[in-house]
């Protein structure tokens, strides 16, 4: 048995040895081409790549790197109060008419995809008909759609200008624009029919026709996101060599516009199916950048030892709550929920749970502190902190008429009381709260316990079918003002988009697990939260301030969720063989599924260590 | 002859059968799967700063890759479609047949897994003779304990162990990637070194796991044979000791190759726990995937292919027996 | 009446004589007998362990993944809380699923080896068929798959599920026995004498096999320990906080311990365990394989 042992451990030393000889003699070859040196990342949003995806940035599997191989018109920019920020990307310019009626955009001049042919305004209009197929916050065919565009006018080859339709217009309409990824329509064409435009025009009118339209877009957006061009064409600095599973090679686009300014000639996207991985990857300091991934405080330690390593920390638009089902008792009573934000350290909570990740809300206000301190500074004095207060928490368990037996909290008719958490299995942080509010509960006197669902999308499922008490719920998403409420008081809530109209069902019903009343008083008046944040869809920053001042209030009064902890965002950066880095909270965080790192090279702050 | 192909026939009908009956079965309980694969990803694009109304669009996109009608007529699609070997287009992966995707990761679970098989059995085999021969040493005992003991340890937990030691402590082997993509693929030295560099753990794994019983079956056949009547008569008539040994090595591995047989069936469906801990992208994580995103078609497919194998592998090991035990092909039916 | 005595008496010999021969086999190494007080210890563990704890184990926040001290063996979780702790109260769950799985594999299987192999004809042919089938379809993705919809809530309820998918292999190895015993003339002999069918299954058959079917009930507690923790550390079940595939899980997905040597006890203490309840039930089993196989006894 040690005989074998031995003998495959030098099996394996003998394979080292040969494959890191291969190794260097390659990229010394292709190091000598550019001398800008390989990148090593990963993308954080996609574990595991699969080598048969085609490079189809629509495809949720597919060998498309926003950033590094696909383009979109700006890149979106994480400002905390102006949602139409943005980086140039395939546009050079734009401008946005001062009533937010249109924006033009000016591309490039001197951008080409990869195969040598320029980038025109014709790709741009072919783009946003393949956006329409799959549906984007300013080209989508839902009637009532708020901040959907009206009109797409190519004006000259690099110049094109997109109308917002005032009928429902939206303060975001631009950057629903600027969010959106160009494609080369010489290769792209072939996956929509010519005539999709007048499919387009008539799917955005009334009646049986324009519903017959809708549908058909939607089949066209499951044949665009199966199409499989046969070779990447490339409009961002890299384009792809080759992929296996686990792992994709890019090569240096030389026909980006850009690209004197690229500084890596190969770009490694390495192979992760767990965070272990990738904290493996870190403290060894082989990636040069690596996104947002959550690491217990000994293994950040590990991290930041390694060799050139560097954390940036930055702002991340999402903040964890506990949220609860008020149409189980004794979740009803606004008291109750009261009595749990006092009892609820989330001091310890956070440090259990995601020390490095997050700070602990200092309130129940639905926006993330930063936001807030920028949207509603004068309204967050008045919130009240719920700081932990044992004397306090009781006192509102007995006004809500539940009774203390023998140590042990009982609901008012004697029925024992047992706060039942539900997370899914795979979310660790998650699990990590519950067990330690279930014993600060536990200690308290309320009896607890934590159940987990095998997975996120049965964890969905069933939170949505109000199978649950209490359960754990992402908030405060995103940098617009709608986006931030509509998940307090969206959908989930019993307030539905329909045709640009608000509908509220009843608890329980189509989708309404939370169940918070429909009326909230506020500063002696009362509000609809629903109808308000649907508002905040189409009003600008001066309109939405109060309305969010309302809506804060109302959160904090009425708790529909505590909000436990705000996320940070950690960019784990390595400067052994890059800097450059930028340290400006608006870039570390781009649009949907974007990867910064890509933005960063191609905007040339990214620099070869000399 | 007739014998052999009549029992050829016979197994290839039931096996058949078994597998339209896994089938079916794997149909119906992978369809009453709760979850809802699509209300997955529309928080994932929230999360990636979608606004609510454009995922709610992206989404509604993916629902036409979810089967509709009734389950009746899914049903007969399904098994239509086994057929023309069509298991449908995975879900998670628009647009891709799950035939193609089974027969991408199965290459990477084929390889690794056959190799460690084939080594354990080798090296077991021999230190079974040793074993069995030398069972009265203390060396035949220490091989024999600790054949028990390595067959008794979960392969979870021997490759976790190699990982901590040849990942983690020495750095030597990683735990990733099939192969890093830096070697252009082909029979070049760089890449079927890296190929081979990230293999060894997971191979050593399948190995270590299943020399242990390799060794227990080989010890305890060579045992039976031992006391057979031949091998005492043999003895009697004087013959020399490396012949006595060939004819005990040549009786008791036979059984051994049936077992060899079923092995190797198994080996589809063996390697979830090292290609998680390994990350290796093989059939096991590919089912392990499939169930934690709710692709429906996926995971049907990786299970009829895993159970298929098995089938298969049946057949092959009981028509070796037929081939090989002249009791059986004579046409008496074996117990 | 004169019978019945001898019979007993007889049997009381013959079971004094098998105690012997345990005792003479055991006695011989005496590896074996650390095998028997390990095997011992952890059902003693499993049993009375857990009352020695409270039922929600304190925590502490300020104490997370700490590396073993002289206060907690193994160190501490990522609650705080003591890892032996975690182990002891988590060897509940473990040892009970794994013998309600024992159980039931050695009588479903025991059960339908001795009637195949006693009826033979067309039951043992459709018997048999059933096994083959269960025996072809493999256990491990039939659990994952199962996972998804049944919930393992309960050690009754996955030792169950284990035992159902288990039984196949004893039950084909019962008959083989059975059918061999009778090739022997065994059962004709006894029938002869005018013994009933209980009493030949009863009194004969059964004690002769007993050291085989107890080694198979052996290895199929180690297989249900495998099963259920394994399914635990790849977290397709929901987890419980005190469970050692919970526990493996956690240790490697979120405290990092491949990575940093602070949650390595939280890593070993659970692999220790099981690796232990492997050592002694491969011990036991060694010396039972000596009992039932004469073979092998040396003289």
């Amino acid at each position: 048995m040690k005989r074998l042992a031995a003998v495959v451990a030098l099996l394996g030393l003998a394979a080292g040895v040969t494959a890191c000889s291969g190794g260097s003699g390659t990229t010394n070859k292709s190091g000598s081409g550019g001398g800008g040196g390989l990148f090593t990342t990963i993308d954080v949003n996609r574990p595991g790549i699969d080598a048969s995806a085609p490079p189809n940035p629509y495809n949720p599997k597919g060998n498309a790197f926003p950033g590094y191989t696909t383009m979109k018109i700006g890149w979106v920019v994480n400002h905390l109060t102006d949602p139409n920020k943005a980086l140039p990307g395939m546009a050079a310019s734009w401008e946005i008419a001062p009533d937010n009626s249109s924006i033009t955009l000016k591309l490039q001049p001197n951008a080409k995809w990869s195969d040598g042919k320029p980038v025109t305004a014709e790709d741009v209009k072919l783009s946003i008909a393949l956006a329409y197929t799959q549906g984007s916050t300013a080209f989508a065919v839902t009637p009532g759609a708020a901040g959907a565009a009206a009109d797409v006018t190519v004006v000259d080859e690099k110049t094109i200008k997109i109308t917002q339709d005032l009928a429902n217009p939206s303060p975001k309409f631009a950057r629903g624009v600027l969010d959106t990824t160009v494609l080369p329509a010489h290769i792209w064409s072939a996956a929509v029919p010519a005539t999709i435009w007048d499919t387009i025009k008539t799917a955005r009118g009334d009646g049986p026709e324009a519903e017959k339209a809708r549908e058909d877009i939607t089949k066209l957006g499951q044949q665009v996101i199966a199409f499989a061009p046969q070779k990447d064409v490339a409009g961002g600095p890299f384009v792809l060599e080759r992929a296996n599973p686990g792992e994709a090679l890019l090569v240096k686009n030389k026909n980006f516009f850009n690209a004197a300014n690229v500084a890596p000639d190969q770009v490694k996207f390495l192979n992760y199916t767990g965070n272990e991985q990738i904290w493996n990857y870190l403290t060894q300091g082989k990636l040069d950048h690596s996104g947002f991934v959550a690491a217990p405080t000994d293994v950040m330690n590990r991290i930041k030892a390694a060799p050139g390593s560097e954390v940036i920390k930055g702002y991340s638009p999402v903040a964890v709550s506990m949220a609860f089902n008020q149409s189980k008792k004794p979740y009803d009573n606004v008291h109750v929920r009261r009595g749990l934000a006092y009892l609820i350290d989330r001091d310890q909570v956070t440090k259990v749970a995601s020390p490095e990740g997050g700070t602990a809300a200092t309130t129940t206000s639905g926006i993330h502190q930063k936001a807030a301190d920028a949207w509603i500074p004068e309204t967050l004095p008045k919130l009240e902190p719920y700081k932990t207060d044992l004397a306090k928490a009781e006192e509102e368990f007995k006004t809500a008429g539940l009774t203390k037996k023998d140590g042990k909290w009982t609901l008012a008719d004697g029925s024992p009381w047992k706060v039942s958490m539900h997370a899914p299995a795979g979310f660790s942080d998650w699990l990590s709260a519950q067990e330690n509010i279930k014993s600060q509960l536990t200690k308290a006197g309320i009896e607890a316990e934590v159940v987990t669902t095998a997975d996120y999308p049965v964890y969905l499922e069933e939170l949505a079918a109000g199978k649950y008490d209490v359960g754990f719920w992402l908030i405060a998403l995103g940098p617009a003002p709608y986006d931030i409420f509509q998940r307090l008081y969206g959908a989930s809530n019993g307030w539905a988009n329909v045709g640009g109209k608000i509908k509220h069902s009843a608890a329980g019903k189509s989708g309404n697990w939370m169940g918070s009343p429909e009326q909230i008083e506020v500063e002696g008046g009362k509000i609809n939260p629903g109808e308000l944040t649907a508002k905040l869809n189409s009003v600008g920053p001066d309109e939405a301030k109060p309305i969010m001042s309302q809506l804060a209030q109302a959160a904090n009064q009425d708790l529909p969720v505590i909000q436990l902890w705000d996320y940070v965002n950690n960019q784990f950066v390595n400067n052994s063989r890059f800097t450059g880095w930028p340290h400006d909270d608006e870039v570390l965080r781009l649009g949907t599924g974007v990867l910064p790192s890509g933005v960063w090279i191609q905007q040339g702050l990214v620099k070869k260590k000399q | 002859m007739t014998v052999i192909a009549r029992r050829l026939a016979g197994h290839l009908a039931r096996g058949i059968v078994m597998i339209l009956v896994v089938a079916t079965i794997s149909f119906f309980i992978v369809n009453n799967i709760p979850g809802d694969p699509v209300a997955a990803r529309y928080e994932k694009l929230l999360e990636g700063g979608m606004s609510p109304e454009a995922a709610l669009q992206a989404t509604k996109v993916m629902y036409g890759f979810l089967p509709s009608g009734s389950m009746w007529d899914q049903y007969l699609a399904y098994m239509g479609g086994l057929f023309r070997f069509d298991l449908g287009i995975s879900i998670t992966r628009p647009g891709q047949p799950v035939t193609d995707v089974l027969a991408e990761a199965a290459k990477w679970t084929v390889l690794p897994v056959l190799i460690g098989t084939l080594l354990s059995f080798l090296v077991g085999v021999i230190f079974g003779v040793y074993a069995a021969i030398k069972r009265t040493s203390k060396l035949g005992d220490t091989l024999a304990i600790s054949g028990s003991l390595l067959h008794g340890i979960p392969q979870y937990i021997l490759a976790m162990l190699l990982v901590v030691i040849f990942s983690t402590l020495i750095p030597l082997l990683p735990p990733d990637s099939p192969v890093d993509i830096l070697f252009e693929p082909g029979w070049n030295s760089g890449y079927l070194g890296s190929l081979a560099q990230h293999a060894v753990l997971p191979v050593a794994t399948y190995a270590l796991s299943a020399y242990g019983g390799w060794i227990l079956a080989m010890k305890s056949s060579v045992v039976t044979v031992l006391g057979d009547d031949f091998i005492l008569a043999a003895e009697l008539r004087g013959m020399k000791r490396s012949i006595v040994f060939r004819y005990i090595a040549r009786n008791a591995i036979l059984p051994l190759f049936t077992i060899l047989a079923l092995s190797l069936g198994l080996l589809l469906g063996g390697a979830v726990f090292i290609e998680k801990i390994f990350n290796y992208p093989g059939l096991g994580l590919l089912l392990i995937d499939s169930i934690n995103l709710r692709d429906y078609p996926l995971m049907g497919g990786a299970f009829l292919l895993i159970t298929a194998s098995v089938i298969v592998a049946n057949i092959v090991a009981d028509l070796f027996y037929t081939v090989i035990d002249p009791r059986v092909r004579g046409g008496e039916e074996a117990s | 009446m004169s019978v019945i005595l001898e019979s007993t008496s007889t049997s009381a010999t013959m079971r004094r004589n098998f105690w012997q021969g345990v005792w003479r086999v055991m006695k011989r190494k005496p590896s074996r007998m650390v095998g028997v007080v390990i095997i011992l210890g952890f059902a003693f563990m499993g049993i009375f362990g857990p009352m020695f704890y409270p039922d929600i184990l304190p925590d502490n926040a300020n104490a997370i993944t700490q590396p073993p001290s002289w206060e907690h063996w193994f160190g501490t979780d990522p609650q705080g809380r003591d890892v032996v702790a975690l182990v002891v109260k988590g060897s509940r769950y473990v040892l009970l699923s794994a013998a309600v799985t024992a159980v039931i594999t050695v009588v479903v299987g025991t059960g339908l080896g001795l009637f195949s192999g006693f009826k033979r004809g067309r039951w043992d042919t459709v018997l048999m068929r059933v096994t083959d089938m269960k025996l072809t379809i493999p256990g491990l993705p039939l659990l994952l798959v199962l996972a998804t919809v049944w919930k393992f809530g309960n050690p009754f309820q996955m030792g169950l599920v284990l035992g159902l998918l288990g039984w196949g292999g004893v039950a084909r190895a019962v008959r083989a026995q059975t059918l061999s015993l009778r090739e022997r003339g065994f059962i004709e002999a006894a029938r002869g004498l005018g013994l009933s069918t209980t009493h030949i299954v009863g009194k004969e058959l059964l004690p002769s096999m007993a050291p085989y079917i107890a080694m198979n009930m052996l290895i199929a507690v180690t297989g249900a320990v495998y099963a259920q923790v394994g399914l635990f550390f790849l977290g397709v079940l929901p987890y419980e906080s005190d469970n050692w595939g919970v526990m493996l899980n956690l240790a490697v997905f979120q405290a990092g311990a491949m990575i940093q040597p602070y949650a390595l006890g939280y890593l070993l203490a659970p692999l220790l365990a099981i690796l232990l309840l492997t050592l002694g039930i491969v011990l036991v089993v060694d010396a039972m394989d000596e009992i039932f196989n004469p073979r092998l006894r040396e003289e």
